[in-house]
């Protein structure tokens, strides 16, 4: 009998950012699926996305679209992708994105999770429609081991911040990361996924560091997709690790992964964004999409926590981070706290950056001194 | 007591409801001068570069009122969402934010939220919440001022309906002339051209140059957003193959949809504020559907830089060439209609002989 239009093997993609394949592929695989990854974002992903792109959109669109024809190129019928309106323009870049592809002669189908809410359902009942999956037991598995290879990521990720900016050969950590991250990549199951995770403590340890090293730590935050994405931030992190900067970055892909997946009810702990619209009431009392109340509650916070400095990195063009960049530096003037934004498209240059970076170090290297300065003359008072 | 009001933003959209709600209340609603030079660059000091030329004119506004005219009460609305998950751009979400941040002087900001994604955040609270902070709290009382407020929002929708312009409308509900006469075609256009923006783009003529008036002087008779009903501009959304996804999106995408397939019009012209996302989203479809339907447009990009007379040229030449459109079909029906009256005749000619 012919196999009907329906029952082809799906082949699937999604798009990339940063780690996050490693815990959807878990996912995918776990309930059978088969799939085709585009490459990590580079130069030409983003050329690819940007000539069939309206102008003026945000970088973020510009990727995905890249990554959606990369992998329909090498195969995928099927792609997926989240939404959620209310979190401004994400909400209908599906939409738009399945138009031009359509336009441009792909034969695909295009499977939209709806994170509104986070609904716990519809992301199973999607995730069964792109995998053909039946089983409720083989979905719960997969969402498990996701879940779990997303926490063991943000383990590993979490000590290399740690350790960048304090060990004597620089470049190690990064490499012993590398290597914990195809560990986890690798795994097959919870347990080996915390395995990987163990093992590359034990690997972390051997590294020397100095400890008494006065290093200067910042809070790291802005718009989701440049935080997350090591192409798009130009790998700012590390960057900052080889100046001597340990970076507390505010959103991780496993709070994110929760935030989104498990219902408010069963939620223990605060999440970030509800702490975010608590410390950001003095300066903005509305959500008004994006992760601008995130921004401005993460700097309010940074000031409460004493860190030395926040680093808020947006797209060029994002609209809700427009909203940041202007009542940021009310709060760096109020909660004195040095505070700086940068911004993000196809033409930000590397050198530029570092340059950026190099003098605002020194102004919270300075202002760090003169603070402790100020304490030893109050104190001998 | 008075309460300054911005001219700019959603003051093109529902003044009309805010002057019958506040006078009605005894509260005299004062308005910032007409948009000039300065207001632009004085709005544009105080808020970063990349944001929107409608944004920085809103803030020149502001300022007008606290510094010129001296008003320290500000009514400066939030309008998160029209109706559930139909949420404005972030901008218009968090203006009052803006505001507070960036506009140091000493002011009471009255700020209501009208959110229609959230139980308690519908239109009665909103007007609570207009008046409650000058110390007005009867909802009995607010409720008669909100019917005033409708009936003044009401004759002029019906205003624009008839095809008035908006600002002269808006003035007629001020001086409290309610009368709506169906505007009479007095004159004969040579082409007919629909101009698709928000209002506070359109009705600004600092944004929009007046564009109204320069097509009055190419013979071009201009349609907006606002002459078309909203079961009108529902029917666009189909015609663009869409859904209401802003809820500032009827002016743009609803309407552009209506005049898509109106066989009146001639051509579009869209105008956007430079770096507007919402807009380049709609226009990327606008313009991928004027294609399939082979209407002339237009997309005009405005920010403050934006110079009268590159506009005019690009006007100018877009009349032109929809003109020399109009006049080739008409040659072609025409040369149509002679050739098979030609043939008609022959045909008759040989059933003769
Ligand atoms: S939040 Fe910013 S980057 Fe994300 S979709 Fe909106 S404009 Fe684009
Ligand atoms: S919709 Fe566009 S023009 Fe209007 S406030 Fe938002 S960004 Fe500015």
């Amino acid at each position: 009998m012919p196999k009907s239009e329906s029952e082809k093997e799906r082949i699937i993609s999604f798009p990339q950012m940063g780690s996050l394949y490693i815990p959807v592929c878990a996912a995918l695989e776990a309930m059978g699926a088969k799939i085709t990854l585009p490459p990590p974002n580079n130069k030409k992903t983003l050329s690819i996305g940007a000539r069939y792109s309206p102008e003026s959109i945000c970088l973020p669109y510009k990727l995905n679209l890249g990554n959606y024809i990369q992998a329909l190129e090498q195969g995928a019928n099927t792609i997926i992708m989240f939404q959620a309106p209310g979190t401004c323009r994400l909400g209908n870049y599906a939409k738009i994105a399945e138009l031009k592809l359509k336009e441009l002669g792909y034969d695909f189908e295009m499977i939209v999770f709806d994170l509104y809410k986070g609904k716990f359902k519809e992301i199973i009942k999607k995730f069964n429609r792109a995998t053909g999956n039946k089983s409720v037991a083989k979905a719960l598995k997969g969402i498990k081991i996701g879940l779990a290879k997303f926490n063991a990521l943000d383990k590993i990720e979490r000590e290399l911040l740690y350790l960048r900016p304090r060990e004597i050969i620089s470049g190690e950590a990064q490499k012993t990361y590398i290597k914990g991250r195809m560990l986890i990549q690798q795994a097959k199951t919870v347990e080996e996924a915390s395995q990987a995770v163990n093992q590359t403590m034990l690997e972390y340890k051997k590294i020397i560091i100095d400890k008494s090293k006065d290093v200067l730590k910042i809070f790291l935050t802005g718009e989701f997709f440049v935080l997350l994405d090591t192409f798009v931030n130009m790998d700012i992190e590390k960057e900052l690790g080889i100046l001597g900067v340990e970076v507390d970055r505010q959103i991780m892909l496993s709070e994110w992964a929760s935030q989104t997946l498990i219902p408010k009810w069963l939620r223990k702990k605060e999440t970030h964004k509800e702490r975010c619209v608590k410390t950001a009431k003095k300066y903005l009392t509305r959500i008004v999409g994006g992760e601008c109340v995130e921004s401005v509650g993460d700097a309010v916070y940074a000031a409460e926590k004493k860190v030395d400095g926040v680093i808020h990195v947006a797209p060029f063009n994002c609209i809700p981070e427009i909203i940041s960049q202007c009542i940021l530096p009310q709060v760096s003037k109020k909660e004195h706290i040095p505070v700086i934004s940068l911004l993000m498209d196809e033409h930000t240059g590397k050198a530029g950056l570092i340059t950026r970076l190099e003098a605002f170090v020194d102004l919270m290297r300075r202002n760090k001194q003169q603070q402790t300065a100020n304490l030893a003359l109050s104190g001998s008072v | 007591m008075k309460i300054g009001i911005p001219r700019g933003m959603n003051y093109y959209n529902y003044y009309p409801f805010w002057h019958g709600f506040f006078t009605w209340l005894g509260i005299e609603p004062v308005l910032s001068a007409k948009t000039t030079k300065k207001t632009i660059s004085d709005g544009s000091r105080i808020v970063v570069p990349e944001t929107c030329l409608p944004v920085k004119i809103y803030m020149g506004h502001v300022l007008d009122l606290i510094d010129n005219k001296k008003i320290d009460v500000l009514y400066i609305p939030s309008h998160q969402s029209i109706a559930p998950k139909i949420y404005n751009c972030s901008k218009i979400r968090g203006l009052p934010d803006l505001v507070r941040n960036v506009v140091k002087r000493n002011f009471l900001l009255i700020e209501p939220t009208l959110d229609k994604s959230e139980k308690n955040q519908g239109l009665y609270q909103y007007l609570y919440d207009s008046v409650a902070p000058l110390g007005i709290t009867d909802k009995k009382l607010i409720k008669k001022a909100s019917k005033a407020g409708w009936e003044c929002q009401n004759k002029f929708n019906a205003m624009l309906r008839s095809g008035m312009n908006l600002n002269d409308a808006i003035d007629k509900i001020i001086k409290g002339d309610f009368s709506v006469e169906t505007q009479e075609e007095k004159k004969k256009y040579s082409v007919n051209v629909a101009v698709i923006s928000h209002g506070y783009n359109l009705y600004d003529n600092r944004v929009s140059m007046g564009i109204f008036d320069k097509l009055e002087k190419l013979d071009a008779k201009a349609y907006a957003p606002e002459n078309l009903s909203v079961e009108q501009m529902e029917k666009g959304y189909s015609v663009l193959d869409t859904t209401l996804y802003w809820a500032n999106e009827n002016e743009m995408t609803g309407a552009a949809g209506y005049y898509m397939v109106d066989n009146n019009i001639d051509g579009i012209i869209t105008l956007t504020s430079f770096g507007c996302g919402p807009d380049s989203i709609m226009i990327e479809r606008i313009t991928r559907f004027a294609r399939r339907y082979n209407k002339p447009l237009l997309n005009l990009t405005v920010d403050e830089h934006t110079g009268e007379a590159g506009f005019i040229t690009r006007l100018e030449a877009f009349t032109d060439m929809l003109l020399r459109r109009k006049r080739e079909t008409i040659i072609k029906s025409l040369s149509k209609q002679f050739g098979e009256q030609k043939e008609q005749k022959l045909s008759q000619n040989q059933t003769v002989s």
